[in-house]
């Protein structure tokens, strides 16, 4: 995104709108700074800029990734659904995605509010990669893997930021133990944060699987979070292969 | 993927958030008017919002006739919540009109999954969030996250939301328009502006 120079009359009005404080304000007129920005366009749609000075630059390979990753309006080619990442557990009564034994894990890398630049996404994914994951094919950020096996991306993205990047995978239940202690290392080692998202199909008998290995790993648990009440249709058969 | 999950913060147990979305190559075709219904009952039944995560919110798309009128085959729509009366009314009418879209409420698990068994639905899935990881020392206190985090593609940005906080404390706007104006830029429609009017209370008094 940019701002007209010649136009911008310096009132201001669009700074507060920059999800990542890339817009600040000089002497005599407000100025964006492109490396810093991730092209969401919130500035442009919510400002109200009273003398039209905010426009939307021609995007080109790579920052064209910043705006599929960051404005939600934007429909991913993989997902072909707005938003970053994918239907996950919202249809997993009707697509059997993560069944009974499999965790379907979300790791929002740039969420809240610090966004990611992918050196940082890189080096999560090369982190869980080691435990033999396989990242989940219609995410637009696997797309962005020049190996998705060890979760190398392709270099010429590697400094592009981007508001959040969601790396999916499904696991086996009784691997998280393990995910959590190289997520507990690469923590140290990346400027960004990221949100962790653990989904679970619930057991026959009402109990949560997942606890088991959440519970005494100690770590923080949210009260609150998704839950699919099944109601999609068709069911998916859990018995089939 | 994870947009409603991330909440923190005070006055949970008013905010809740059911989303509705068809599943790609399975139930999509026709999608778009079963959507309109599951929004339009969510409406009838107390619901304080709603939204379209492929257009826009209502401000977004010019009200919220709009939003219903220009609903497309595989959006994702979202209808906010400040009470459980109300989110156990609204399931027992999807259970009744048993359209056959993914139905998803976002809230505390202990009330959400209490409602769930009043409406004679069963918990399928759940997903948690396990919080916050990295260089957190970043972040700004949960009183500022609690009001971004209701925003899960972060439109609802740290200095807009400080902005707000100054103009109701100087009392140049209410509670309640501060709200809007944090609704406003979440293009989804799934920021609780009731939530938000009662933190921003709390947060100026």
């Amino acid at each position: 995104m940019k701002i007209d120079q010649d136009l911008c009359i310096g009132c201001g009005q669009c700074v507060p709108y920059c999800p990542v404080g890339a817009i600040a304000l000089g002497d005599d007129t407000a100025d964006i700074d492109l490396d810093e920005c991730a092209e969401c366009g919130n500035c442009l749609r919510m400002a109200g800029c009273p003398v039209d000075a905010i426009f939307q630059q021609e995007l080109a390979w790579p920052r064209t990734v910043r705006s599929v990753l960051s404005d939600p309006l934007t429909i991913a080619e993989e997902s072909g659904i707005s938003g970053r990442g994918t239907e996950e557990m919202k249809t997993n009564e009707v697509t059997g995605r993560f069944k009974l034994g499999t965790v379907g894990i979300g790791i929002e890398v740039g969420r809240p509010v610090t966004g990611a630049r992918f050196y940082d996404v890189e080096k999560i994914a090369q982190a869980v990669a080691q435990l033999g994951v396989e990242f989940e094919k219609i995410n637009p950020v696997t797309s962005l893997m020049s190996d998705p096996k060890t979760g190398k991306f392709k270099d010429d993205i590697l400094n592009e930021k981007v508001l959040s990047a969601i790396l999916e995978f499904p696991m086996e239940t009784e691997k998280l133990p393990r995910l959590f202690e190289a997520l507990k290392k690469v923590s140290g080692e990346i400027e960004s944060v990221f949100s962790l998202d653990v989904a679970t199909r619930i057991a026959p008998d009402g109990s949560v699987p997942t606890d088991p290995h959440i519970k005494p790993s100690g770590l923080w648990l949210a009260p609150n979070g998704k839950t699919n009440v099944g109601l999609g249709r068709p069911r998916y058969q859990e018995d089939k292969s | 993927m994870t947009h409603t999950n991330h909440r923190i913060g005070d006055h949970l147990e008013e905010d809740y958030v059911i989303l509705i979305m068809p599943s790609k190559g399975i139930n999509v075709k026709g999608s778009a008017a079963k959507l309109r219904k599951y929004l339009e009952l969510a409406l009838e039944n107390g619901a304080i919002k709603i939204g379209d995560a492929r257009l826009g919110n209502e401000y977004h798309q010019g009200g919220v006739d709009k939003v219903l009128d220009n609903l497309q085959d595989q959006a994702v729509v979202q209808a906010v919540f400040k009470d459980k009366a109300s989110l156990v009314k609204a399931l027992k009418a999807y259970k009744k009109a048993d359209l056959g879209l993914s139905v998803v409420v976002s809230g505390l698990f202990d009330q959400v999954t209490e409602c769930i068994k009043e409406a004679g639905l069963e918990r399928h899935t759940i997903n948690q969030s396990m919080g916050r990881w990295g260089k957190t020392d970043r972040l700004p206190p949960t009183e500022i996250l609690q009001l971004n985090t209701m925003c899960g593609h972060g439109m609802v940005g740290v200095g807009l939301i400080k902005e707000v906080v100054e103009a109701v404390k100087k009392k140049e706007i209410t509670p309640e328009q501060g709200a809007e104006r944090l609704f406003a830029p979440c293009m989804c429609g799934i920021q609780n502006p009731h939530r938000a009017a009662l933190i921003l209370k709390d947060l100026t008094a």
